[in-house]
């Protein structure tokens, strides 16, 4: 989902290690547990859950990601959504009939035996209610990881405080990212490493995008890139059928962008949609602090009540309890 | 626009000063200076240095920003000797760096200043204690500590008059108390925190070079040295935010 610009950024992409990613990272949180939960799940597409049927896939992706994080020298703060814009609406629908016809297909799928098929429709079935949000804010608080709500899309307050300095960099698998400008993004983060695509084993690197380079390799301005991104469309508007990148790169450098809107989509006003872009709602109102993970706070959450195995959980802990002793500046900026 | 000559030995202690603590800076350029202000990637540590125009032999720039990769500058400075004139020049349209010395002419590659992160704002702390130390007793103080524990804690105790210095190991101590006669200056004023040797380290190598630092401490806050480089016409800040006392 996002904006289908993927055959823009080809060349735009630089593959990165870990070392290059030290710093303070804006993860869109959406994106990150909706990657959690449909990725961190039984061969048949079950996700993990407690004894009483509970999810907990987000859980484990927050813990070990985290941790990993903190050890690599990267410090996550989790953006998560606030309530979407109006012209959304149809996106959330569409999700949601989505969702539940993958639904349907996976127990068909479990019916008929076909694991692969199971585990493909699982993953596409996910879906984050209050319970994954409010287990996940309980968590990140456990762990002294910061996490702030946006008035609006995460994503744009994500790239906010990449453009204001707070962060070195936006994390999402999407690339509004880039629309709402954000200079740095990094894809990748929250699934890097070994995993599994349909049966084949797979590695996956972090990979950055630097919007001023993809601007001047294109040659277009932010706001023409926000034009091709509502021509081939983007979670708040459609786009037009036939579209793609290649050709909507064409249209917004010929000027054209106006006319073909008004020709092929009469009743569809652009504005609301390239404004949200350029200018959403953002917050000043958030502190970011990093504090020592309240262990037992920790361990009493996920063992005893998320049935986690108490020493996997102690020993992740363990790797970053060290570090986190040191303090950071930002407590004082 | 920028070209500017400098001696050589001036220049590696500036770009040693901000080494100390990151790889790359964003360097602002103006009419009468160059400066930077940057946090290293854990957002632990800043280092502020200003070079005024005096500094230079000579000194001709424009309000600009260069992307300079510091570890790349680092290894270039090692083939510079001592009293060669180092000319730096702005390529603009190449985004290029000259610099030339000793017959020797390096040009390069400035880093997009976009990937680097943004200035952090001045930050508003207030650190009522103060000593002034000479700068090698402050680095062998560093030293001597780091022979034992990871940590050091910086203290004033307003009652003995003095700023010290005090790290535990696992089975060892160390405490190095420096009284008024030690003392270029002391604001008594009770202070202690805990900090990284590993920051200190680096940042103490720099420091020796200082006839004086300027030492400000607060309970529990980050410390600030505050010191000149370039026979007055360069000031360096660093501020290092403190560890947690460990149970």
């Amino acid at each position: 989902m996002g904006v289908a610009i993927r055959d823009l950024l080809a060349d735009c992409k630089e593959t990165l290690t870990w070392d290059d990613l030290s710093g303070i990272a804006a993860l869109d949180a959406h994106n990150a547990l909706y990657q959690f939960l449909s990725i961190i799940r039984q061969p048949d597409g079950t996700p993990l859950m407690n004894g009483a049927g509970r999810i907990t896939s987000h859980l484990s992706g927050i813990l070990f990601r985290t941790v990993n994080f903190l050890e690599k020298g990267v410090r996550p703060v989790f953006v998560f959504d606030g309530k979407p814009p109006e012209f959304k609406q149809e996106t959330i629908n569409e999700r949601r009939e989505h969702r539940a016809r993958a639904d349907e297909a996976w127990k068909t799928a479990l019916r008929e035996g076909d694991m692969e098929e199971a585990y493909k429709q699982a993953s596409a079935s996910a879906r984050i209610d209050s319970h994954i949000i409010a287990s996940s804010r309980e968590l990140l608080d456990l762990l002294g990881i910061p996490w702030v709500q946006a008035p609006s899309e995460g994503e744009a307050q994500a790239a906010y405080m990449v453009r204001r300095g707070t962060a070195a960099y936006a994390v999402s698998q999407d690339y509004d990212s880039l629309l709402f400008g954000s200079p740095v993004l990094v894809r990748n983060l929250t699934v890097s490493g070994r995993r599994k695509t349909r049966g084949r084993t797979i590695t996956v690197s972090p990979e950055r995008i630097v919007l001023s380079s993809l601007l001047d390799r294109l040659g277009v301005t932010r706001e023409q890139l926000v034009e091709i991104g509502i021509l081939v469309g983007t979670d708040f508007n459609p786009g037009i059928r036939g579209v793609g990148g290649k050709t909507a790169l064409k249209i917004v450098r010929n000027g054209e962008f106006e006319g073909v809107i008004a020709e092929k989509q009469p009743d569809f006003d652009p504005a609301p949609v390239r404004e949200f872009f350029l200018d959403p709602p953002v917050t000043d109102d958030y502190a970011l602090e990093w504090r020592t993970p309240d262990v037992e706070g920790v361990v009493e959450m996920l063992s005893s009540r998320y049935d986690f195995s108490e020493e996997r959980v102690r020993s992740a802990l363990a790797k970053v309890s060290v570090k986190a002793t040191q303090k950071t500046l930002d407590a004082w900026f | 626009m920028l070209k500017a000559t400098i001696d050589a030995e001036i220049f590696r202690e500036s770009i040693d000063a901000i080494a100390a603590l990151v790889t790359e800076c964003r360097l602002h350029t103006a009419e009468d200076q160059i400066r930077t202000r940057s946090v290293d990637t854990a957002n632990v540590a800043m280092v502020s240095l200003e070079l005024q125009s005096t500094a230079f032999n000579s000194f001709s720039a424009t309000v600009g920003e260069l992307g300079l990769d510091i570890a790349k500058l680092k290894n270039i400075i090692g083939m510079m000797g001592k009293g060669d004139a180092l000319t730096l020049t702005l390529l603009d349209e190449e985004r290029k760096l000259e610099l030339s010395f000793g017959g020797y002419r390096y040009s390069i590659s400035l880093l997009d200043v976009n990937t680097i992160r943004k200035d952090p704002n001045p930050p508003g702390i207030d650190l009522p204690g103060k000593a002034v130390v000479p700068g090698d007793a402050l680095n062998n103080a560093i030293k001597a500590a780091a022979v034992i524990s990871d940590k050091i804690a910086l203290g004033i105790d307003p009652d003995a008059m003095t700023f010290y210095m005090e790290a535990e190991g696992d089975t060892d101590h160390i405490k190095l108390a420096l009284g008024e006669d030690e003392l270029v200056a002391l604001n008594p004023v009770q202070a202690r925190s805990l900090f990284s040797i590993d920051y200190l380290k680096d940042m103490g190598r720099v420091m020796a070079r200082a006839d004086e630092v300027e030492v400000y401490l607060g309970i529990d806050h980050p410390v600030r040295f505050v010191f000149d480089i370039a026979d007055g016409n360069g000031r360096v800040e660093y501020l290092l935010a403190p560890r947690i006392e460990a149970d």
